[in-house]
């Protein structure tokens, strides 16, 4: 029993080919192209566009640029092909169990989404990486603080919605 | 290369997208210990990277023959006190950095706010940066 994706109530593609498939892509991005997966750090260099601070114009955001911002712009334009070829391409406010358990309009719906957005800002570049240069490739190379960070963010993101939908919007 | 980038991130794209890893109620599920689903991508993805690293270490040079260079992430308190605020916010989001851009190019609205989120985190990241150094004992700029 497979829970509908909120695209067009699609049924997901199987666990074991999607993992496949994020295996492939971070494997090929080391083998042709030398680089190491990892998306929390496209978020530095789009403020490295407007921001001056020696933070976000050291050489670690402004080398990555070349290749972290047309694989940014591929992410965009991936989530846009699936939607254009399972159901056609349409703005949508559809959020799934948050819409029938918490039910704010678009104005809370928005207001939710920026403060969740800004932990993960915050959270993924105090962290050093996300779910994909901590969680996929630091703990597949069996880095420590990869495995403590996924760790940390697998633990937190139980327990936040536990209370949000066990006890605060039960 | 520019264009693998784009095709490589696009391939990343499609597949969070259909997968349920860019999917709120996926990720509420896994979280809910309701689906296995999310284990299991993240599951396979790591076992099979982790063979693929191995080989490709033990080869030791990229395919057009550079050495290869895997650079390294430190340890410091940020690690686990960054985690923990991640994971509250990827609850809060249903999305973490890759599939907030997934999510926008599906059609989400509300993922521009969270995108903008975001980019507000990782600026206050940056400017509270050296306050932050000697506490979390985090590495020089």
């Amino acid at each position: 029993m497979s829970i509908p994706l909120i695209l067009h109530g699609l049924t997901p593609i199987h666990w074991s080919l999607a993992g496949a498939g994020i295996a492939a892509v971070t494997l090929t991005l080391l083998f042709v192209t030398n680089r190491r997966l990892g998306v929390s750090s496209s978020f530095e260099d789009l403020c490295s566009f407007v921001l001056p601070s020696p933070y976000f114009q050291r050489n670690a955001v402004l080398s990555g640029r070349p290749w972290r911002m047309p694989f940014a712009a591929g992410l965009v334009l991936g989530g846009f092909l699936s939607a254009a070829f399972g159901g056609g391409w349409s703005p949508t406010w559809a959020l799934g169990m948050f819409d029938t358990a918490i039910g704010f309009g678009h104005a809370g719906k928005l207001a939710w989404m920026f403060a969740g957005g800004l932990f993960v800002g915050f959270g993924t570049r105090l962290a050093g990486g996300c779910t994909s240069g901590h969680g996929v490739f630091g703990v597949s190379n069996f880095e420590w603080p990869s495995i403590l960070s996924t760790a940390s963010f697998m633990a937190a993101g139980i327990v936040a919605t536990q209370v949000v939908y066990r006890v605060l919007f039960a | 290369m520019t264009l693998l980038y784009i095709l490589l991130g696009t391939i990343f794209g499609f597949v969070l997208s259909r997968s349920g890893a860019a999917d709120y109620d996926q990720i509420q599920s896994m979280f809910l210990f309701r689906s296995f689903q999310l284990y299991g991508i993240l599951g396979t993805a790591v076992v099979l990277t982790a063979v693929g690293l191995w080989l490709l270490k033990r080869r030791g040079r990229t395919a057009l023959g550079k050495p290869l260079k895997i650079e390294l992430k430190p340890l410091h308190r940020g690690t686990v006190v960054g985690g923990v605020l991640f994971g509250i916010g990827w609850s809060m989001a249903g999305m973490c950095p890759g599939p907030i851009l997934v999510n926008i190019g599906e059609g989400k609205i509300y993922a521009l706010a969270a995108l903008a989120g975001a980019l507000c985190g990782a600026a206050l990241l940056g400017a509270v940066y050296p306050r932050l150094q000697k506490p979390l004992k985090l590495p020089p700029i």
